[in-house]
């Protein structure tokens, strides 16, 4: 347990700082900044398009980010040959592939706070831009606390791309190939919904229940999607957002369990 | 961690995450508001965002066409207006202009009249206008549009249309030669308007569409022109009957006894007709897949 | 107790798709380690040297065999405390420093607080990095990783330290600090188990040799016992020969090279004496700059052995 935190904090420290994710998370800001001049454009519209962009581009970075810094967990360590004095000191295996999680988890969740926060900034900065008459016409205020709603599904949703990350590089040898599988899982997780109609769609039956069973069983992403329910101020059941955390966190462990098992008996060229 | 332990977690994770995931969607069914499906509603923006992929994101569209006609379709309750229809099956044609199967799909749900259908022939026709432009030399267009015409009764537009289909460079192609049969369905379709020849001319081309939907849409059809077509000799033969014996016949027995008829009517789903005995006229069964018959346009 | 010891230890790559042969890495390698000793695990690249230090600290696994470092079979983690390792080439992470990267290793063996720093400090000073302690990693040149590789082996003052080529990318002035370290370690009764394909540097430190050749070990025992330090000649170096005099050299059975300007390399046979190598630079009436005895080497020794299992081709 010791021994976990210890690793999670040093992988922490490390990943923080890296040059990369200070560009990613810089763009991000760029783009909230950006997001503001976009809605000077469009008359009268500016607060729901400005929240909609912060949203995509929280999520479009983090995504990067935890495509990222997933790769560097354990792909890019492997490479580099990095790991190779870490297990000759009294770590097991588990412990450091879980402390890795954890610290990158860490990091993904400082740069998601990052840009929440430049997204608050902007919010509140066009708060004070609109007329009372715009601001009574807005289905929410500019600085919504639900949007860290929002905020907070991403970053389950990106803790889950992690994992999946740190899944595909504990048995592959290749980062990139590592960073394709993740995205194309991503992607995939995001047409959830048409995998499961696809026996409507399909001649074959059995396509149809491969695509039902593959909508079940792989992770799926666009459940965490509460954006346009934030922004329009549409009602949210507690009951949903409990039972997507639940569900990204059990997927979560079905992807350590995994890892941990290939991780603990794989040789390191 | 022994391997088979390993093994088991990872099975009864994964089981409670699936069980997870089905039991969310009973409690809160994603009602799929407009807004997620369309979230881009122009075909300019989409075009450019879809980057090179056109052609994959066309088949997103239009299987969310599909999904979404079905969904509404077959759905009791909400709402029945087909609102997203005609811009869904128009985004998917922009990405891809030669989507022919779109177009069609489009040409024919679209015009179905309500309450079944979202009865918007003006967009289907707009919709092939567009793919008209996209591919002059596809004979498939301007026929559509003449069908859309033939549903809604302008027999003289549709005759013209069909024509203009039989004379472009598609319907002449060797191997092809839609011409041949175009033009005597223009001829028929300008001098008797709708009868359920020219019908089943246009449905028996329907037959061999690429798309399931249509295809077993036009067999449905076909079944209910075969059934008027024998309706139409069974009431001719009651009609005798009367003419015989005085009063329309009270069962098919009686048609049977006097040699009219072989045997009990079947229509075309096995269930027998239905003999009104006071008017001697003849209907399908209530319970029979072919009911209801179209009462005044066959189409 | 040995402080290594390894019984038929063996690893096998499958190579390629269709092949059914293995690769094998290692064959079978049998070797004990005694405590207090520096031993020289030495072969030509692709041997097996890293192959057996990578099975060693169980980061890959064996094929087949087993082995104990302090008796406790390779992998237990509590045996870890006690043992330190180098890998070839290093890396380590680029956005931490050197005194972070030893501050985590050291929390990982569980040092806390002012003994951690202590020892961290101390370690930074005794590689010579204590200027560079605060540089992020990113910015090192490869001799300076390959001290902070070399201290953070040493922060638990292990009982068995496991070196990987560890004078490679260090200069001159680096091998001999590191050579310091080992003899240091070695004198604070500390095992030292160091692979070299550079001869030089075992020489100088080991008291044991193992040489491994194409996956198998072809010799190993005491330096002493394994190298005869027999005088197979002598080596001279005469200066200010005169042109006509280099001649007169040849004449004398001696074998002679103009190393330039003047100079001449001459080689002696073991039977000729010091007396004979004077009075040889009195005839060529030249400077005597110098006289070596020319002994058998481990080089040669090393050429022989190896030469004999260069005829096993590898998968």
């Amino acid at each position: 347990m010791r021994t976990t935190a210890l690793v999670a904090l040093h992988v922490f420290r490390d990943s923080v700082r890296d040059k990369v994710l200070y560009s990613i998370v810089a763009f991000a800001v760029v783009l909230m900044g950006v997001s503001y001049l976009i809605g000077q454009l469009t008359a009268g519209e500016d607060l729901k398009i400005i929240k909609d962009l912060g949203l995509a581009a929280m999520s479009l970075m983090g995504l990067f980010i935890a495509v990222f810094i997933g790769i560097g967990l354990i792909a890019r360590e492997i490479d580099r040959r990095s790991i190779y004095a870490v297990l000759a000191k009294p770590v097991r295996r588990h412990e450091l592939l879980l402390g890795k999680y954890l610290g990158l988890v860490g990091t993904l969740f400082v740069n998601l706070s990052v840009m929440a926060l430049a997204y608050y900034v902007v919010l509140a900065y066009i708060g004070t831009t609109l007329s009372p008459a715009a601001l009574k016409a807005a289905p929410a205020p500019p600085t919504d606390p639900r949007l860290m709603l929002a905020v907070l599904m991403i970053a389950l949703e990106l803790s889950l791309v992690t994992a999946v990350a740190l899944f595909w590089s504990t048995f592959s040898s290749s980062a990139l190939l590592s960073a394709g599988f993740t995205v194309a899982l991503y992607i995939a997780g995001q047409f959830g919904a048409d995998l499961k109609n696809f026996e409507h769609v399909v001649e074959s039956p059995a396509a149809g229940i491969v695509g039902r069973a593959l909508y079940y069983v792989l992770p799926n992403f666009a459940a965490f999607d509460i954006k346009t329910e934030v922004v329009h101020a549409l009602p949210l059941p507690a009951g949903y957002l409990a039972m997507t955390a639940l569900y990204a966190i059990v997927y979560i462990a079905a992807l350590l369990v995994a890892s941990v098992m290939i991780f603990a008996r794989r040789d390191f060229k | 961690m022994g391997i088979a332990a390993g093994v088991v977690a990872i099975a009864v994770l994964l089981t409670t995450v699936v069980g997870l995931q089905m039991d969310r969607e009973r409690r809160f069914p994603q009602a799929e508001p407009a807004q997620q499906i369309l979230y881009v509603n122009s075909p300019a923006v989409l075009t450019r965002l879809a980057l090179s992929y056109d052609a994959l994101v066309a088949d997103l569209y239009w299987i969310r066409a599909i999904q979404y006609y079905g969904g509404t379709r077959l759905s009791e309750q909400g709402d029945k207006s087909y609102a997203l229809l005609f811009p869904l099956l128009d985004l998917t044609t922009s990405l891809d202009p030669n989507f022919n199967i779109a177009y069609e799909f489009g040409a024919f749900f679209l015009s179905e009249k309500k309450p079944g259908g979202p009865g918007q022939s003006a967009l289907a026709i707009k919709l092939l206008e567009k793919g008209l432009v996209a591919r002059p030399d596809r004979w498939q267009y301007p026929y559509d549009i003449g069908f859309v015409h033939y549903r809604d009764g302008n027999y003289k537009v549709a005759a013209e249309w069909f024509l203009r289909a039989a004379k472009t460079s598609g319907a002449r192609k060797e191997g092809e030669r839609a011409d041949m049969w175009l033009e005597p369905l223009a001829a028929n379709t300008l001098a008797t308007g709708g009868d359920t020849r020219s019908s089943r001319v246009m449905y028996e081309h329907l037959l061999t569409s690429e798309a399931t939907w249509l295809r077993e849409d036009a067999a449905r059809r076909l079944k209910k022109l075969d059934a008027i077509d024998r309706i139409a000799e069974l009431e001719r033969l009651t009609r005798e009957y009367e003419r015989r014996f005085g009063d329309p016949p009270p069962t098919w027995e009686h048609l049977i006894q006097v040699g009219l008829l072989p045997g009990i009517p079947l229509d075309p789903e096995g269930h027998p007709y239905v003999l009104n005995p006071w008017w001697g006229d003849v209907t399908v069964s209530d319970d029979s897949p072919v009911w209801p018959l179209p009462t005044e346009n066959p189409a | 107790m040995h402080a290594i010891r390894t019984e038929g230890l063996t690893k096998h790559y499958s190579v390629g798709f269709w092949r059914s042969r293995p690769y094998v890495a290692l064959d079978k390698l049998t070797l004990e380690v005694a405590r207090g000793e520096v031993f020289g695990f030495l072969g030509p690249n692709g041997a097996g040297k890293t192959t057996t230090l990578k099975l060693l600290m169980q980061l890959i696994f064996p094929t087949s065999g087993r082995a104990w470092i302090l008796d406790r079979p390779a992998g237990d983690v509590a045996m870890r405390r006690r043992i330190g390792y180098l890998p070839e080439n290093p890396t380590f992470y680029d956005n931490v420093s050197a005194e972070e990267l030893l501050g985590y290793f050291a929390s990982l063996f569980g040092y806390r607080g002012a003994e951690r720093a202590r020892r961290v400090a101390g370690l930074l000073d005794e590689v010579g990095l204590g200027a560079e302690r605060r540089m992020q990693l990113r910015k090192y040149s490869k001799g300076m990783i390959q001290r902070v590789g070399l201290a953070q082996a040493l922060i638990n003052d292990p009982e068995v330290v496991f070196l990987d080529e560890p004078m490679s990318g260090l200069d001159p002035i680096g091998r001999r600090d590191v050579r310091d370290i080992i003899l240091r370690l070695r004198d604070r009764g500390a095992t030292v188990f160091f692979s070299s394909h550079i001869l030089g540097d075992a020489e100088a430190m080991c008291s044991r040799v193992g040489i491994v050749a194409g996956g198998t070990l072809v010799a190993s025992g005491a330096l002493a016992e394994m190298v005869p330090f027999r005088i197979r000649g002598w080596d001279l170096v005469l200066a200010g020969v005169m042109a006509d005099a280099a001649a007169a050299l040849s004449a004398r059975g001696a074998a002679a090279t103009l190393i330039g300007d003047g100079r001449y390399h001459v080689v002696l046979p073991a039977t000729a004496s010091s007396e004979d190598a004077v009075a040889l630079a009195k005839a060529a009436n030249a400077e005597l700059v110098s006289i070596n005895p020319v002994r058998d080497t481990l080089e040669d020794f090393f050429l022989a052995h190896v030469q004999k299992s260069a005829g096993r081709t590898f998968d």
